[in-house]
């Protein structure tokens, strides 16, 4: 007995959906250029970008805005920090600014009263305050380096203790404070009257008697250089991270490789046969379309979410804004299902079809910034470059994630991303109706 | 009484351009029989097909299923199967798979999927091989494959275009079984070919078309009578032959053997009949000129 035909609306959506995401990852080539070489040419591009041999060390600013020996003294060591390049500023502006632009992952400011500071240590038992600015995505970084300083104060204060005059003048202080301190507890003022005895005779000079100022505990938290920790986001004007800048291309490569090998199954549909079958299959033209487009979907999403998640966490690439990239990367896959659609149904014959796919893609990818970023290149190509769905995609992603705009900027390519992929889409499903009558 | 119709092709035309593929072809296919469509390359065989499976739809004229509907609706298409000439499988998948995706194209879901899909296989004997890649299977083998996709919703009419084409002797005969084991529990198969041969040993009846239009139509024995032309008989006396048309070929070599004044004394050496066949049907109604 005759089967009662499907009437499952979204059945053979998925059946086709599913059979040419399975022909994909079995086509060895085509899941090549596909998935791994997309992350070849970023990796490669990125390192372009990046001058292969600084990236070991990350920058700091210093900025010093004293002029005595013991700030100039840890200018210097900052600039000796083994895991830290140093670049000095004049004003903190500057400094700001190069954070701000992830120029350095964060600014040290030697402060107005640093050496003055360091003469109140015994008497306040907290040195200097240190301000550093640092961005919040290079925490690591920035850990790092609260724990150099750290490391550095303390080379501050064994410093200090060579001028005798100073160490005599800050003991003299702390024992003023410590005759103050009516309430210490008789074993502790002893413990401390004992240390400044023996700063006394470091600096060999008589051992006056003295005290921590106020009430207060002189050795209590006792710091001898205070770090003051700021948050800073870079405003990213320009990518932190070179690898930002090949992600983008690294994506459109995978999308190429996508559309390609779309456009490839659906030649070889046309050319074997398989076109014929399905057209005369009870599935509707839209629900073939639909089946082809959803599987170019998925594949488009899969290569692009797999090369964020590789340049995320083997290269560090910060994303400024990941509820945009979801975004951007759901738009620029429904662009390239419209692209995939209409040049999978524009050629006369299955073989033309499948060449003119690829020439377009190429020119397209080219001029869209999928070989050089699209801002590296003349004017009239970056004017020329609008006409490529890679351009929108591209520039959606970067605003994803580096580049900062306004909602406005956000918009645009996120709905020439959308027209390009409901007109193409649209066409394709025009384009196999016409399909039919080439049988 | 005859049995039922299946299909009615009315009046068909179908022009492209300034090329008339189809010209006014009526046609009736009953249920349960063999119909073969043959004709040279370019008669409008395959237009024919694509009007018969909704792909195109005719200038003028219509295709019923019968009691159906017309095959440019969706589910009046879920009552036909399609084997292309071209290879409609898929390399990358294997013979189940295949078989499982257009299976779920006509609404088969699990348990009945799976029975079909085992049977299909079974029938054209590829249930050794339904793991592996239809990639790495002979010619022959990817020709059943195409046949049993196109059963796997078991349809009532079958389209196979030209099934057999460059298939091993072994291969072809498993599919010409098949199709007449399909038409004996009650299938109705249209037959498109270039081998008469295989024709005159499947179809029950055929219709012969060119340049669009349908030339003649009819069992194959009444169509053999009708349009193969008369018996040639060949007969041999040592260097010369000698060809004689009759509808007595029997009488014919007794005449040849019989001594006569006018053989000049030399004995016949050899006799060869040729019986009027599909072939000759199709040559005598289409002509020996080359199509190309």
């Amino acid at each position: 007995m005759p089967s009662e035909p499907s009437t499952s609306i979204l059945g053979p959506v998925f059946a086709i959906a599913w059979t040419d995401l399975r022909l994909l990852v079995r086509d060895r080539v085509a899941a090549f250029f596909t998935f791994v070489f997309p992350v070849i040419f970023a990796t490669f591009f990125g390192m372009i970008y990046s001058g292969v041999g600084e990236r070991g060390q990350a920058t700091i600013g210093v900025v010093r805005l004293e002029d005595t020996p013991a700030a100039q003294a840890l200018a210097a060591d900052l600039h000796t920090l083994g895991q830290f390049t140093a670049r000095d500023f004049a004003d903190p502006a500057d400094g700001a600014a190069a954070l701000r632009r992830g120029q350095v992952v964060a600014v040290v400011t030697i402060p107005q009263g640093f050496s003055g500071g360091l003469d109140d240590l015994f008497a306040s038992g907290k040195g200097p305050v240190v301000r550093v600015d640092f961005d919040p995505s290079r925490r690591a970084e920035a850990g790092l380096l609260e724990g150099r300083l750290t490391e550095l104060s303390y080379r501050v204060l064994a410093r200090g203790f060579s001028d005798r005059e100073r160490v005599k003048a800050q003991v003299r202080r702390a024992r003023e404070g410590l005759a103050s301190a009516k309430e210490l507890d008789p074993a502790r003022r002893l413990m401390i009257e004992t240390i400044l005895t023996a700063a006394e005779g470091m600096a060999a000079g008589p051992a006056p008697k003295g005290g921590a100022g106020g009430n207060a505990d002189p050795l209590a938290n006792f710091r001898p250089m205070v770090l003051d920790l700021h948050e800073m986001r870079p405003a990213l004007a320009g990518p932190t991270n070179a690898y930002q800048l090949s992600l983008p291309q690294g994506i459109v490569w995978g999308l190429m490789g996508c559309v390609t090998a779309f456009v490839a199954t659906f030649a070889h549909d046309r050319s074997r046969g398989t076109l014929v079958r399905l057209l005369a299959s009870p599935a509707r033209r839209w629900q073939l379309v639909a089946g082809k487009a959803l599987a170019g979907l998925v594949s488009c999403l899969i290569v692009q979410w797999l090369l964020i998640a590789i340049f995320v966490a083997v290269f560090g690439v910060a994303i400024r804004d990941p509820l945009l990239l979801v975004v951007a990367t759901v738009c620029s896959a429904a662009a390239f299902v419209g692209v995939m659609m209409t040049l999978a149904t524009i050629g006369g014959s299955a073989e033309g079809s499948a060449g003119f796919g690829r020439a377009v893609i190429l020119v397209l990818a080219m001029i869209g910034g999928g070989t050089i970023p699209v801002f590296f290149m003349p004017r009239f190509l970056q004017t020329l470059s609008a006409f490529s769905p890679f351009t929108w995609s591209v520039r959606a992603i970067d605003l994803a994630v580096w580049r900062e705009a306004g909602a406005q900027d956000v918009v645009l390519p996120l709905a020439v991303l959308l027209c390009i992929g409901v007109g193409g889409v649209g066409l394709g499903v025009l384009l196999v109706r016409r399909l039919r009558s080439s049988h | 009484m005859g049995r039922p119709i299946v299909l009615r092709l009315i009046n068909l035309r179908k022009t492209f351009g300034g090329l008339t593929a189809v010209d006014d072809l009526s046609l009736r296919v009953e249920r349960g029989e063999v119909f073969g469509l043959l004709g040279p390359n370019g008669a409008g065989k395959s237009t024919t097909l694509s009007m018969c499976l909704g792909l195109i739809a005719p200038d003028s004229g219509r295709v019923e299923l019968e009691g159906i509907g017309s095959p440019t609706e969706g589910h009046v298409r879920g009552h036909l199967g399609l084997a292309p000439q071209s290879l409609a499988i898929y390399d990358g998948l294997t013979g189940e798979e295949n078989l499982a995706f257009f299976g779920r194209l006509y609404g088969l879901r699990g348990a009945e999927l799976r029975r079909r899909i085992g049977a299909m296989l079974e029938l054209v004997g590829l249930a050794p091989r339904a793991a592996d890649r239809a990639g790495t299977y002979s010619g022959g083998m990817k020709r059943r494959l195409n046949l049993a996709a196109a059963m796997m919703h078991e349809p009532p009419l079958l389209l196979l275009d030209e099934p057999t084409a460059g298939v091993d002797p072994q291969s072809r005969n498993n599919i010409l079984d098949t199709v007449r084991s399909l038409a004996e529990r009650g299938h109705t198969v249209i037959y498109t070919t270039h081998y008469m041969e295989e024709a005159q040993r499947l179809c029950d009846r055929v219709g012969i078309i060119d340049k669009g239009r349908l030339l003649c139509v009819g069992g194959v024995r009444e169509v053999v009578q009708e349009h193969g032309g008369r018996t040639v008989v060949h007969i041999e006396r040592g260097d010369s032959a000698s060809r004689v048309e009759t509808d007595e070929p029997l009488r014919e070599i007794e005449r040849a053997l019989a001594p006569a004044p006018d053989a000049g004394g030399v004995a016949v050496t050899g006799v060869r009949i040729d019986r009027p066949d599909l072939e000759s049907v199709f040559l005598n109604l289409t002509g020996r000129r080359l199509r190309d």
